[in-house]
């Protein structure tokens, strides 16, 4: 067996595949959204602490003053582990109210933001600072009281460690998700390949299962993608029946048919050689010879049919010329007939093509002609022609010999059938081998009465049967 | 190198100035660790010994600071570190940590701390300080002793003239302990603005520090002692029983003393060996024979707090260590608080 890509493996392989790529974008997704929301979570904690503090900060008798509030830092500390910085500086002067000196917006901001003044938006920053990464936020909040008005600036900076955290927890909650999402999606669409090849598995249990000369139709239930398939198979498999079921008649008509001329003619050798007489002798082995010539023509007949059975089975129609074949035919049966006083006339003359066995129609041929010779009075002639008529194209063999009674009409087809009071030699089997062959041909083989007497054979071939 | 240098003057310099006093424990092996803290040198003697005689017998200087030259020390000269830093200012500490003084250390030993107990692994709370209020039992011992300080205010209120300039308190202005823990009272209770006015219409006195505190208490200078150290507290009252220490009963304010190995520690290996010690035997130890409580809960011994807890007492209410103690260090919060201070005090009031 040759070994071809197997079915599943490709599935599998294209599903892990496609599983990959999917999750593969929603891990990346994920760790996308995972920072982002982490970010704006602590990034609104980092605001809502400098608004607190912003709060804080009142202008009394021209005097800034800053109450921190403790609740500023507790928001702060909701990232247990990060450290803060904060600085309160005032924009006019320059001078850090409170906190850490090196923290105002101008030491950190690019310098067009900390020169931003009424800025009321929150601006974010990520730097830096006293070595590790630190996110800043800076808010300013204009202090007003009777006249006078200053310009405070908050900056709060916080390292980043509870972010990072929170981005990744978040991360690896989506990847364990995925990854479970990964295994159960692939062991369902494991099992969803499993159940729909199943059908191709159960088509090879039933199969391995028959005998070999069970040749019934399959009839598992398949998907309908692979039900052409059946069919073939179906098909296949009634043709087989029919040669095999043809052969084992075949065979059983032959043995029959061969082993009556065989007993006589060891019955004729028998009385041949008890016989005193040597011109009785003589006489009785001249009979021999004549039942062992016509023994093989009847084995010939047999195998004949058999190779024709076989070709018909196997061969393919090609167009061919039916004019040029029946004249082939007609000539080399011409000498023949002659000895026995028989003219052959054919009288077609356009040719004809149709698509057909050129062996197996040569095969008819001869033996309608040898039929229509042999059964023919002496002195008279035979006459074929082919003509195209409105049913399609006609073949007909003619002769003005005793013509086959119509009770016997009915049996000549029939294998080893000769008629009644035949005196010719023959086997019986030049009939229904024509009719096979017609058969085959889709053509159909009449038998009409000649006039005054005599048969003809007429074989019409459809219409579709031309070329 | 000139930064050195300068350290190396401050030392020979520093060496005669009152700011600092060395002590020096000279051990068997190579080597030296060098420890700087503010507890009193007689209290974390035998804590040192015992390190040398368990863990590694080599030379020990402990440098003995106030809390806040010990900061202004670190901050100034950031290349002279010792291995490692002990303090109670846990405001001072804890910002020193913040702006990265501080390396991250983890072992075994504090992994099984508790959360609260440390930052970032980088600052272990080793001691458990509640804050009391101290009493002249001899002078007040007829009447009813105040619990809590809704009692002392009431005690106030009926002895008003007796207490009279009877009161002792640290000078928050100078004392570092005494601003975090009066700051933790702001934050704490609504009897702090009365505590405030009682303290300041009676004239209480004021302390640089608490040992002189104890003293004026002993000698019956004053009566009442407000905010002390409770393990000092406890020791004089082991040694003068007529001064009892009171855990108030409304909530006894805690202060965690904190250690860390400085980021640019000589000997960090030295600093983490002791800070292991410190965390683990050591408590067991300080339980027992060392003037401090330790931090660790389910420990037996004279200081434990299971012996804490056997007295009355109210919530523990330990100082977060956390951010919010950045509000502490902040200067104009604390001339806010300083004002207030300094108006209820009033000027005629006697500063010792
Ligand atoms: N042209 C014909 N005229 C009269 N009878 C015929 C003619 N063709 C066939 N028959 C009758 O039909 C019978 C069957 O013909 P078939 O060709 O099958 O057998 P056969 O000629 O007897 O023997 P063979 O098989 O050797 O040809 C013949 O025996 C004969 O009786
Ligand atoms: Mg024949």
């Amino acid at each position: 067996m040759s070994k071809g890509l197997s079915i599943k493996r490709q599935l599998f392989v294209m599903t892990v595949l496609v599983l990959c790529v999917i999750n593969g974008i929603a891990i990346w997704g994920a760790n996308l959204y995972a920072e982002r929301a982490a970010k704006l979570s602590f990034d609104r904690l980092l605001h809502g602490a400098a608004l607190q503090i912003a709060e804080s900060i009142n202008l009394l008798d021209g005097r800034v003053v800053i109450d921190l509030p403790v609740s500023a830092f507790e928001t702060l500390a909701l990232a247990p582990s990060d450290r803060a910085y904060y600085a309160v500086t005032r924009l006019d002067t320059k001078e850090v109210l409170t906190g850490y000196d090196n923290l105002p917006s101008r030491f950190i901001f690019p310098q067009s933001v900390s020169a931003d003044l009424g800025a009321e938006a929150p601006m974010y920053m990520e730097a830096p600072f006293y070595g590790e990464a630190t996110r800043f936020i800076r808010v300013v909040k204009r202090l007003i009281e009777a006249d006078q008005m200053v310009d405070v600036e908050i900056v709060i900076g916080q390292t980043t460690v509870a972010r990072l955290q929170l981005a990744d927890e978040m991360g690896g909650m989506v990847i364990r998700f995925l990854i479970s999402f990964f295994v159960v999606t692939l062991a369902l669409l494991m099992f969803g390949i499993w159940r729909v090849l199943r059908p191709l598995k159960l088509l090879k249990k039933a199969i391995e299962a028959r005998s070999s000369t069970e040749l019934t139709p399959l009839n598992t239930a398949v998907p309908t993608e692979i039900q052409p398939l059946i069919e073939a198979m179906n098909f296949f498999m009634a043709q087989l029946a029919n040669t095999l079921e043809r052969l084992k008649r075949f065979t059983g008509e032959a043995a029959h048919q061969l082993r009556t001329p065989l007993a006589g003619l060891n019955l004729q050798a028998q009385n041949a050689l008890d016989e005193p007489d040597p011109i009785a002798r003589k006489r009785q082995l001249n009979d021999i010879i004549e039942s062992s010539a016509l023994l093989s023509e009847t084995v010939n007949h047999l195998l004949n049919e058999a190779t024709l059975a076989h070709r018909m089975q196997s061969e393919v129609f090609r167009s061919l010329n039916l004019h040029t074949l029946v004249q082939d035919v007609c000539r080399s049966l011409v000498v023949w007939a002659l000895q026995r006083d028989v003219e052959i006339a054919y009288l077609g003359n356009a040719e004809h093509k149709i698509r057909g066995d050129d062996v197996a129609l040569t095969q008819m041929l001869r033996n309608l002609i040898e039929n229509a010779v042999k059964y023919s009075p002496e002195g008279s002639s035979v006459e074929i022609n082919l003509t195209e008529s409105s049913a399609g194209l006609i073949l007909t063999v003619s002769d003005q010999g005793s013509g086959i009674r119509d009770k016997d009409k009915q049996h000549v087809f029939e294998r080893f059938y000769r008629g009644q009071h035949n005196q010719t030699m023959g086997s019986g089997i030049g009939l229904s081998i024509a009719k096979e062959v017609a058969e085959h041909h889709k053509a159909v083989l009449t038998l009409e009465d000649n006039h005054p007497t005599g048969l003809i054979i007429k074989v019409t071939f459809p219409q579709e049967a031309t070329v | 190198m000139i930064r050195f240098a300068i350290g190396l003057l401050f030392l020979l310099l520093g060496s005669g100035s009152q700011a600092v006093s060395k002590h020096y424990l000279p051990g068997t092996l190579e080597g030296s660790i060098h420890i700087w803290g503010v507890a009193d040198y007689p209290v974390i003697e035998p804590l040192l010994q015992q390190f040398q005689k368990s863990v590694s017998d080599v030379d020990v200087h402990y440098w003995e600071f106030g809390t806040k030259e010990l900061e202004a020390r670190l901050r100034t000269y950031p290349d002279d570190m010792p291995d490692l830093v002990m303090s109670p200012a846990m405001d001072l500490q804890f910002k020193l940590v913040n702006d990265g003084f501080a390396r991250t250390y983890q072992s075994s030993v504090t992994e099984a701390l508790p959360n609260w107990t440390t930052w970032r692994n980088e600052i272990y709370a080793f001691a458990f300080e509640p804050i009391v209020m101290v009493i002249n039992t001899d002078i007040l011992g007829g009447i009813a002793l105040p619990r809590s300080r809704e009692q002392l205010l009431n005690l106030v209120r009926e002895k008003g003239p007796l207490l009279q300039g009877k009161m002792g308190l640290s000078d928050i202005e100078r004392v570092g302990l005494g601003y975090l823990t009066w700051f933790h009272d702001s934050q704490q209770s609504r009897t702090y603005g009365r505590l405030l006015e009682a303290f300041g219409s009676h004239h209480a006195q004021l302390y640089p520090n608490s040992r002189e505190m104890l003293d004026a208490l002993r000698k019956g200078e004053i009566f009442i002692a407000y905010n002390l150290v409770g393990s000092y507290a406890l020791e004089w009252s082991r040694r003068y029983p007529w001064i009892e220490p009171i855990m108030p009963t409304d909530y006894t304010s805690v202060v965690l003393r904190t250690a860390f190995i400085p980021a640019q520690a000589q000997r960090a290996e030295l600093g983490s060996e002791f800070l292991d010690y410190l965390l683990s035997e050591g408590q067991q130890y300080m339980a027992q024979n060392v003037g401090l409580i330790p931090i660790v809960e389910g420990i037996e011994g004279t200081n434990s707090q299971e012996a804490l807890k056997r007295r009355s007492h109210g919530i523990f209410r330990p100082i977060p260590f956390g951010l919010p103690l950045l509000v502490q260090t902040d200067k104009a919060k604390r001339s806010i608080i300083l004002d207030e201070w300094r108006a209820a005090m009033t000027s005629d009031h006697k500063s010792k």
